[in-house]
C-alpha cells in the first residue's frame, strides 16, 4: 500500500446521477430476485433437495446481492461493490447447472465455479477493491483459469453414465461432449477439488492470515471480522477437499451447512465494516461542534478519536516556509514509501492547506477524510486568524518599542544638552558672580554680598536638581547596571542593600531596569517613610527581574497618578511587565523584562 | 604653581582661568578635549591638570581616560578631576593606585572659591582632594554594628576632613582646634576603626577612603 495519492473523494452526486444510480441497484436487485426464484426453482425440481436446503443456497447469493448494491451505492469509485454483486449474480446462476435442460447445464457448469473465485477475491480486494501485491493477483488469476479450465475438459469428457461430484444421479446432457469417458471425468473433478478446494484455499488461508498480520492496527480491526468468515469458508473448502475421498454423508451434511453459515457471514462482515465508517461520521460530527474551542492539539486527537486511528498526525502547511508544522509548531515530515502510512493533502490542487498522515485503511473510507479535512480547515482558519491577530500584535509591540527607544534617546540627548549646555553655563554663571563677590568683598554693601550669595545658592539648586537626575548616568553605559543601581543606592537617605549580577545586560534592558529603580527609590523616598529597601536584580530563562521593596506605609498604586503608570508604560514598551504589591507592610515592585 | 585646564565649556574654562589667576596661579594652558590636553601637558609641563568628566567626543567619561593616561605617563604631576554626578566608587577606584597628587571634586565645588583654590594646591603639591559629598556619602550610610557609631561628633567631623585630604593643620584651623587636640582625634579614630597609624597625609586617606568603602559594601551586602 505504498499508493500515497488519496482515491478522488466521492463528491456528493448530483440528485439526477444519484437518482440513476438507485434505479440501477434496484434494477440489479429485481432481477438477482428473479433469478434467486430461479435458481430455487432448479434445487428442488432437478437437484431434488429439500426446500430448506433450496433456500439456503438462494439466501447466500441474496445476501452477496444486497452487500454488494448497498456497497456500490456508497462507494461508487470502489470496484468491491461491483465485485460483489457480481459475485452474488455468480452464486445463484451457480444454482441454475443442476438443470436437467441440457443449455443451462451446459453454460452453468462451465461458469457456475467463477462464483467460489468471485467469492475469494471479493474478500481478497475488501476493502479497498485493489489487490495487495503480485502473489495476491496470482493466487486470484490462477483460481479464474482453475474454475473456467477445469469444468470446461469435464464438460467434453462427461456422457452422463457416472454421476458427477456434488451432484445428484440423474445424467444430465453435455453440449461440448466429445467422448464418453467417466474415468477421465472423475480424474478431472478429484484433480480440481485437490487444486481448488485444497492448494487454494489453503494459499488463500495464508494470504488472508499474512494480510492481518502486517496491516496497522486500524485496519487489523476492520479487517478481522470478515477474514475470520473468510477462513472459515476456507477450510471448509479444505475439508470439502478431504471429504470428496472419504465417502461420509454425515460429514457432507454439516458441510453445507458450514459453507452456508460462513459465505453468509462474508456480507454480514462488510455490512459491519460500512456500519462502522457510518458511526466514525457520527463521531466526526462531534468534533466538528467542539472546533470553536479547540486548539490544534486537541482538534488532532479528536481527529484521530472520530476516525479510529490513534496514529493519526494532522501537518498545518506554512507557505512562507513551505513546510507542513504539527500542532506543537514542529516541523512534520511527510512519510514517503513507507507501507504503513498514507499521506492526504488537504485543499485545492497545488494549494495545500493540510496533511493527514494516516493509517492506510483510511484511504478506502474517503467520506472520512473528506469530513476530517472539513473539520481541519475549519481549525486551520481560525488558527491562521489567531496567527494574523499575533502577527499585529508584535508590529503593534514592536512599534512601541520603536517609540519607547526614540524616548530614551531623546530624554538622552536632551539630558546630554542639558548637561554639557545649560548646566556648564549656570556653573560658569555662577562662578562670575562668586568672582564679583570676592572682589567686592570688603568694599561692597553686604546687602549686595547677601544678593550675590543668594544668587549664587539659587543656582547652585538649579545645577544640583538637574545634575541628580541625570536621567542616564555615565557609570550605567561605563559599568553596567550593579554599579550604577549601587551608586544609586548609596545617594539614598536611607539603607539600601543591592543585590545584582554583575555581568553586562543588553542596553535597553540595563536602561530601564536602572530607570525603574531609580524611580522606585525616589518614591520610597518621597512617600513611604520607609526604614530600609532592598534592590534585588536576577536573570533567569531569558528574562531580568528587578524588585525594588521597602518597609514603607504602601499605598503605590498603579492606577493612581502618573508616576508607576508611566513606569509601567516605559516596562511595557520593552515587552515586560510591571507589578506592585502595596500594604501597611511596605510596597514591594516587580519588573519583568524580557533579554530579547 | 602652574595649571592645565581642560573643559569643553569656554564660559566654565574662561571663570576657572580668571579665578586661579587672581589667586596667583599661573594658567598655561585652556583646552577642550583629551588629546589636547596631553599635547598641552607636554608643552607646558604644568604642575597640576584640571580636568572635566564629560568632554567631547562622547561626553562620558573622556576626562577620567585622559587622568587614567596622565597619571601612568607622568606621576609627578597633580590630577584635579572636576565630575558632573557623584560616583564614589568610581572615585574611589582613581585613588586605589595612588592618591598622591590626586583630586576628585564634584563640578559646582568650584563655587566654594577657597575650598577649590585649597584643593588645586593640595593636589599640585602631591597631597589630596576628596569631595565632601563623597565623603558625606561614605560616612552618611548608616551601618549597624559599625565601628563608625563608636566615634564621637567631634570625631566623625575630624575623620570626614581627614578624609578629604586635608592636613591636620588645615583641621585646625577648619574646626578651630589646637594641632595637639586633632592629633588626640585623630589617634583615638584610628585606633577605634583598627587602622594603622600613616604618616603621610595621602596615605592616611587612602587608608580612610579604602576604610569607609569597606563598610559600605559590607552595608550592600546586608539584608
Amino acid at each position: 500500500m505504498g499508493d500515497h495519492a488519496a482515491e478522488a473523494p466521492p463528491r456528493d452526486a448530483p440528485g439526477r446521477t444519484h437518482g440513476v444510480a438507485v434505479a440501477l441497484a434496484v434494477g440489479l436487485g429485481l432481477a438477482g430476485t428473479a433469478l434467486a426464484v430461479a435458481a430455487y426453482r432448479v434445487q428442488i425440481d432437478d437437484f431434488y433437495q429439500p426446500a430448506e436446503r433450496a433456500l439456503a443456497s438462494v439466501a447466500v447469493g441474496l445476501a452477496f446481492l444486497a452487500a454488494g448494491l448497498v456497497a456500490w451505492l456508497r462507494r461508487p469509485g470502489n470496484r468491491l461493490g461491483p465485485l460483489m454483486t457480481l459475485t452474488a449474480f455468480a452464486l445463484l446462476v451457480r444454482q441454475l447447472r443442476y438443470s436437467h435442460d441440457p443449455v443451462l447445464f451446459t453454460v452453468f457448469f462451465a461458469v457456475g465455479d467463477l462464483s467460489y473465485a468471485l467469492v475469494g477475491h471479493s474478500v481478497l480486494a475488501y476493502p479497498a477493491g485493489r489487490l495487495l501485491d503480485r502473489l495476491e493477483r496470482a493466487a486470484v488469476v490462477a483460481a479464474y483459469a482453475l474454475v473456467v479450465a477445469f469444468p470446461l475438459a469435464v464438460l467434453l469428457f462427461y456422457d452422463g453414465t457416472r454421476p458427477l461430484i456434488q451432484f445428484d444421479p440423474t445424467a444430465r446432457e453435455s453440449l461440448f461432449l466429445v467422448t464418453g469417458r467417466p474415468d477421465v471425468v472423475e480424474l478431472l473433478q478429484k484433480t480440481f477439488v485437490v487444486a481448488f478446494y485444497g492448494g487454494l484455499a489453503t494459499l488463500w488461508i495464508a494470504l488472508i492470515v499474512r494480510r492481518l498480520v502486517q496491516a496497522p492496527p486500524r485496519l487489523r480491526r476492520v479487517l478481522a471480522p470478515l477474514l475470520l468468515a473468510a477462513v472459515v469458508v476456507a477450510l471448509r473448502a479444505v475439508f470439502e477437499s478431504v471429504f470428496t475421498f472419504v465417502d461420509a454423508p454425515f460429514a457432507r451434511e454439516h458441510l453445507f451447512w458450514w459453507q452456508i453459515a460462513a459465505v453468509i457471514a462474508l456480507p454480514g462482515a462488510l455490512f459491519a465494516g460500512l456500519l462502522r465508517a457510518r458511526l466514525a461520521r457520527a463521531t466526526l460530527g462531534d468534533v466538528l461542534l467542539e472546533l470553536e474551542r479547540a486548539t490544534p492539539r486537541a482538534l488532532t486527537d479528536a481527529l484521530a478519536r472520530a476516525v479510529g486511528d490513534p496514529t493519526l498526525q494532522l501537518g498545518f502547511w506554512l507557505p512562507e516556509r513551505q513546510e507542513y508544522v504539527d500542532a506543537t509548531g514542529a516541523v512534520l515530515r511527510l512519510p514517503e514509501g513507507d507501507e504503513r502510512q498514507a499521506v492526504t493533502i488537504l485543499g485545492p490542487p497545488g494549494e495545500p492547506v493540510a496533511a493527514l498522515v494516516h493509517d492506510p485503511s483510511l484511504l478506502d473510507e474517503p467520506e472520512l477524510l473528506t469530513a476530517a479535512g472539513a473539520a481541519a480547515r475549519l481549525a486551520l482558519e481560525n488558527a491562521r486568524l489567531h496567527a494574523e491577530l499575533k502577527a499585529q500584535l508584535v508590529h503593534v509591540e514592536q512599534s512601541r518599542a520603536r517609540i519607547a527607544a526614540a524616548a530614551d534617546e531623546e530624554r538622552r540627548r536632551i539630558e546630554r544638552n542639558l548637561h554639557d549646555g545649560a548646566q556648564q553655563r549656570l556653573v560658569a554663571l555662577a562662578l562670575e558672580l562668586r568672582s564679583a563677590q570676592r572682589r567686592l568683598s570688603g568694599t561692597g554693601s553686604a546687602d549686595v554680598d547677601a544678593l550675590l550669595t543668594t544668587s549664587v545658592s539659587e543656582l547652585q539648586d538649579a545645577v544640583d536638581r538637574e545634575l541628580a537626575h541625570g536621567v542616564h548616568p555615565s557609570v550605567l553605559t561605563q559599568e553596567g547596571l550593579a554599579a550604577a543601581i549601587s551608586s544609586v543606592a548609596e545617594r539614598m537617605p536611607l539603607p539600601v542593600s543591592v543585590d545584582a549580577p554583575a555581568h553586562r545586560l543588553p542596553p535597553h534592558v540595563e536602561s530601564v531596569a536602572y530607570f525603574v529603580t531609580s524611580e522606585a527609590l525616589a518614591n520610597v523616598v518621597k512617600h513611604a517613610g520607609a526604614s530600609q529597601a532592598t534592590v534585588l536584580v536576577e536573570e533567569d530563562g531569558g528574562v531580568v527581574t528587578v524588585e525594588i521593596a521597602d518597609d514603607g506605609s504602601g499605598g503605590a498604586d498603579l492606577t493612581a497618578g502618573t508616576g508607576l503608570r508611566g513606569l509601567a508604560d516605559r516596562v511595557e514598551a520593552h515587552g515586560g511587565r510591571l507589578v506592585v504589591q502595596s500594604d501597611a507592610h511596605g510596597t514591594r515592585l516587580t519588573a519583568q523584562l524580557p533579554l530579547t | 604653581m602652574r595649571v592645565a585646564l581642560a573643559d569643553d565649556s569656554v564660559l566654565l574654562r574662561e571663570g576657572l582661568s580668571r579665578v586661579l589667576s587672581e589667586a596667583g596661579f599661573e594658567v598655561v594652558a585652556q583646552v577642550g578635549n583629551a588629546d589636547a590636553l596631553h599635547t598641552a601637558v607636554a608643552l607646558e609641563q604644568p604642575d597640576v591638570a584640571i580636568v572635566d568628566v564629560r568632554m567631547p567626543p562622547s561626553h562620558t567619561d573622556e576626562g577620567i581616560r585622559a587622568a587614567e593616561r596622565l597619571r601612568a605617563e607622568r606621576p609627578e604631576l597633580g590630577i584635579l578631576v572636576l565630575s558632573q554626578v557623584v560616583e564614589p566608587r568610581r572615585a574611589l577606584r582613581l585613588f586605589q593606585e595612588s592618591p598622591a597628587g590626586f583630586g576628585y571634586l564634584l563640578k559646582d565645588r568650584v563655587l566654594e572659591i577657597d575650598d577649590f583654590l585649597d584643593a588645586v594646591r593640595r593636589v599640585g603639591r602631591g597631597g589630596t582632594a576628596v569631595d565632601p559629598a563623597v565623603i558625606a556619602q561614605l560616612m552618611g550610610r548608616r551601618v549597624s554594628d559599625s565601628p563608625l557609631n563608636e566615634l564621637s561628633g567631634r570625631e566623625r567631623g575630624v575623620l570626614g576632613l581627614m578624609a578629604e585630604g586635608r592636613s591636620n593643620q588645615a583641621i585646625c584651623s577648619k574646626l578651630f582646634l589646637s594641632p595637639k587636640t586633632v592629633e588626640t582625634h585623630v589617634h583615638h579614630i584610628f585606633q577605634k576603626l583598627g587602622l594603622p597609624p600613616a604618616p603621610e597625609d595621602h596615605r592616611r586617606v587612602l587608608a580612610v577612603l579604602t576604610y569607609l568603602r569597606d563598610a559600605a559594601d559590607a552595608d550592600q551586602g546586608a539584608p
